[in-house]
C-alpha cells in the first residue's frame, strides 16, 4: 500500500479529476462492479488517462429513491434506548459535482463527455427537495457569487475559486453527505460522524450551544431521537465549504435542522435537511440525500465502501476502520496549479 | 534539598540541549527518576512521614505532598470507577496538565518552553548516535519545523500529552479517539482484531487494544515518520512500536504509560508516565480545531453585500 498520506491526497486528487469521467461512464444500471481503492491511489498516473478508471463505474448511483416516513423505531436498540443505526454508509445519488443536477456533471467540465446527457428526467432529482423547482431560493446578489464560482472553478484566477475541500478542508454540512462513505458511530449522549474528509460530533445531551462568535466547518450539532428520527440543530457555521462544485453556498448566519429518517430494514435512511440563511436566500429551503447502508463483505468499490476486512483468527467478516487525514492537498480541482494564483 | 533539586533540574536540561552523553547527566537524570519514583508511592511515604517524625524540611515538603496527592485516592477508594461491560470505561473529555509536548525529557525554562520534568523514565532518551544527531538538528529547528505548527495529525503517543484536551467514546468492540486538534480520529479496536497483514503508514498508527485486569493494553505499529515526539525535536522511524497502558488512577485521573521502541532510532525500548485528567466543567466539549485550514480559510466564506 501507498503512504497513507500519499494515499488520501491521490484520493482527492484522482476522484476529482476524474469525477466527469464517471460521469459519463457510470451506468445507473451498472453492475457491482469492484474498483479497488489502490487504483485511484496513483499519483503519478493521471487518472484521466486511464482506461481502467473511466471504465470502472466507482461512484453507483441510483436515479429515484423512495421517501421514508417519520414514525416509531421498530429495529434494534442500544442500551442507552438509542435507534442503533451504527455502521457504514453512503449516499445513492452521486457526489458533489452538482448540487440540483446530481447526475448531470458539473457545467464547463473541460473534461469532453463520451455520450449526450439526455432528458434531465433520466437522471436523479435535485437534491433541493423544496422549493418544487429544484433549484436554492438565492437572493440576487448571492446568485451572482453562485455563478461566479462555477466560472471560476475550471480555470481558478482567485483563491475563493478553489474548491475548500480540494485543499482538505472538511466538506462541512451538508456536502459530507454527498462526498464518499462514511461511517456512524453511536454512544451515550453522542452520534458520531465519521466522514471522508472531517467528523462530526453530535450532542444528544440538551446543551447550550457554543457562543454564538466560534465559527466552525461542520457547525456544532444538537440532537434528539423522535422515533425513527435523528432531529440535529446545527449552529455556528462558518459556512466556508461550498455545497458542491456548482458553488451553491451559505453565510455565517445559517441554521439548519437535519432530520435523519431510518427506514425499518436499517438499510435506508433519508437525510432531510432545511437550511435557513436570511443573509442569502430569500426563503428556507429543504435537501434531500437517500442513502444506504454496507456491510462486511460488499464490494469494495473506492468510493462508497472503502472499509477494508480485519485481520483476525475467526472466519467472520469484520469492517475494519482506518485512520482518514488529509493535510497537505493545496491544490485545485484537476486545474493546472499554476493558474491559481 | 529544594534548591539542589532545582539546579539539578537546571544543569539537567541545559545538558539536554547541549551535552547529550555526560557522566553529569547521567547523575542527574537518575536524580530526576528517583524522584519520580518517589512521587508515585506517596501513599507508603505519608505513612512513613506520619508514623516517625523525621525533622526535616525535606520529610515535611515530602508529606504535605504526599496529603495532596492521598486525599483524591482516598475518596477514590468510595468512588468506583466506571465500568462498561465489565471493564473501565476512559468515555469522558481528558487532557495533561504536563509539560510533557515541550519536552518528553526535563527541561528548565526556554522562551518557547515552560520548565518541566519531563515525563521519560530515567530522564534520558536512548538515541542511537547518528539518531541523536537528527534529533539535535530538529531541536533547533523546532520553531519552524515543527509538524504541529502546520497542523499535521500528532500522532501516538504525542497526541495524547498534546496540551488540548481528547475525547474518548468507548464501545465494546473499540475505543474511539478525537483529538481536538485538528479533530483527528484514531480507533483503538477491541474486538480481537489484529494489526493488517500488510504495512501501512498511519500518522496515528494501527491501534489493537486488550483487557489485562483493569489496565487497557494497546499494541500500536504502522507509523508514517512524519511526526514528532515533541516540540523539541524528539523523532522516530516508520519501525515505531508503542505499547500503551491506560488505567485509572482514580475515576478522574488516568495513568498513562507507554513504551517506545524504534530500531533505527533508539538503542533500547524506553518509557514514558503522564497523567490524563477529566475535564468536569459544566457543558465542557471539544471544538473541531481545524487548524490546518487556517492558511487558506480567509478566501472563504462568501463575503455577504
Amino acid at each position: 500500500m501507498t503512504r497513507n498520506i500519499s494515499r488520501w491526497t491521490a484520493l482527492v486528487l484522482a476522484l476529482t479529476i476524474r469525477q466527469a469521467l464517471w460521469a459519463e461512464a457510470a451506468q445507473p444500471s451498472a453492475p457491482e462492479a469492484q474498483a479497488p481503492a489502490a487504483a485511484a491511489a496513483q499519483p503519478s498516473q493521471p487518472a484521466a488517462q486511464s482506461p481502467a478508471a473511466t471504465a470502472n463505474p466507482g461512484i453507483r448511483w441510483e436515479k429515484s429513491f423512495a421517501p421514508i416516513s417519520e414514525g416509531k423505531w421498530t429495529g434494534h436498540r442500544l442500551a442507552d434506548g438509542q435507534p442503533d443505526v451504527q455502521g457504514d454508509w453512503s449516499n445513492t445519488i452521486g457526489n458533489h459535482d452538482n448540487f440540483t443536477d446530481p447526475q448531470g456533471g458539473t457545467p464547463g467540465d473541460p473534461v469532453r463527455r463520451k455520450r449526450a446527457l439526455g432528458a434531465r428526467d433520466e437522471r436523479a432529482p435535485s437534491r433541493v427537495s423544496d422549493p418544487a423547482d429544484g433549484q436554492v431560493p438565492f437572493q440576487p446578489w448571492a446568485r451572482a457569487k453562485q455563478e461566479e464560482f462555477a466560472a471560476g472553478l475550471w480555470n481558478a484566477t482567485r483563491q475563493e475559486y478553489i474548491e475548500p475541500l480540494a485543499r482538505c478542508a472538511p466538506a462541512g454540512v451538508p456536502k459530507s453527505f454527498m462526498w464518499h462513505g462514511y461511517e456512524i458511530r453511536q454512544f451515550p449522549g453522542y452520534v458520531l460522524f465519521l466522514f471522508n474528509s472531517g467528523t462530526r460530533i453530535i450532542h444528544l445531551d440538551g446543551k447550550p450551544h457554543l457562543p454564538d462568535n466560534i465559527k466552525l466547518w461542520n457547525g456544532d450539532s444538537r440532537g434528539h431521537w423522535e422515533g425513527n428520527t435523528l432531529v440535529v440543530d446545527v449552529s455556528n457555521n462558518n459556512s466556508k465549504a461550498r455545497f458542491a462544485r456548482t458553488g451553491e453556498f451559505a453565510s455565517e448566519n445559517l441554521r439548519v435542522e437535519e432530520r435523519f429518517t431510518f427506514d425499518a430494514s436499517g438499510k435506508r435512511f433519508n437525510y432531510v435537511a432545511t437550511l435557513t440563511d436570511p443573509t442569502v436566500y430569500t426563503r428556507p429551503f429543504t435537501v434531500t440525500i437517500p442513502m444506504r447502508r454496507f456491510t462486511a463483505g460488499d464490494s469494495q468499490d473506492g468510493w462508497h465502501y472503502e472499509v477494508p476486512l480485519s485481520n483476525h483468527k475467526g472466519s467472520q467478516l469484520v469492517a475494519d476502520h482506518y485512520e482518514r487525514p488529509c493535510v497537505e492537498n493545496n491544490g485545485p480541482f484537476g486545474q493546472v496549479v499554476g493558474s491559481a494564483q | 534539598m529544594k534548591s539542589v533539586l532545582a539546579s539539578q533540574r537546571l544543569s539537567t536540561s541545559w545538558l539536554a540541549a547541549a551535552v547529550r552523553v555526560s557522566a553529569a547527566r547521567f547523575v542527574a537524570a537518575r536524580l530526576v527518576a528517583a524522584r519520580f519514583v518517589a512521587a508515585r508511592s506517596v501513599s507508603a511515604r505519608f505513612i512513613a512521614a506520619t508514623t516517625a517524625v523525621v525533622p526535616t524540611v525535606a520529610a515535611l515538603v515530602l508529606a504535605a505532598s504526599a496529603i495532596a496527592f492521598a486525599t483524591p485516592a482516598t475518596a477514590a477508594g468510595a468512588n468506583k470507577i466506571p465500568r462498561l461491560n465489565g471493564k473501565p470505561d476512559f468515555s469522558g473529555i481528558w487532557q495533561t496538565t504536563s509539560t510533557a509536548d515541550f519536552d518528553l525529557e526535563p527541561h528548565s525554562t526556554r522562551k518557547d518552553a515552560p520548565p518541566g520534568a519531563g515525563i521519560v523514565a530515567g530522564g534520558v532518551i536512548p538515541y542511537l548516535p547518528a539518531a541523536l544527531e537528527q534529533k539535535k538538528k530538529n531541536f533547533g529547528a523546532r520553531s519552524t519545523q515543527d509538524p504541529r505548527l502546520k497542523c499535521w495529525t500528532l500522532g501516538t503517543p504525542r497526541g495524547i500529552y498534546y496540551p488540548e484536551p481528547f475525547q474518548v467514546f468507548q464501545r465494546g468492540e473499540d475505543l474511539t479517539v478525537v483529538f481536538e486538534f485538528g479533530h483527528s480520529v484514531r480507533t483503538i479496536h477491541t474486538n480481537g482484531t489484529e494489526h493488517p497483514t500488510e504495512k501501512n503508514e498511519f500518522w496515528l498508527g494501527d491501534s489493537r487494544g486488550h483487557w489485562e485486569g483493569d489496565t487497557l493494553v494497546v499494541d500500536v505499529t504502522d507509523f508514517e515518520d512524519e511526526t514528532w515526539l515533541d516540540r523539541a525535536g524528539d523523532f522516530h522511524s516508520t519501525d515505531m512500536h508503542v505499547v500503551e497502558r491506560w488505567k485509572f488512577l482514580d475515576p478522574n485521573t488516568i495513568d498513562y504509560q507507554a513504551t517506545i521502541e524504534d530500531p533505527k532510532v533508539f538503542s533500547r525500548p524506553w518509557n514514558i508516565e503522564v497523567f490524563l485528567y477529566r475535564h468536569r466543567e459544566k457543558n465542557f466539549q471539544l471544538i473541531e480545531n481545524y487548524c490546518f485550514t487556517l492558511d487558506y480559510d480567509k478566501y472563504y466564506p462568501v463575503p455577504a453585500p
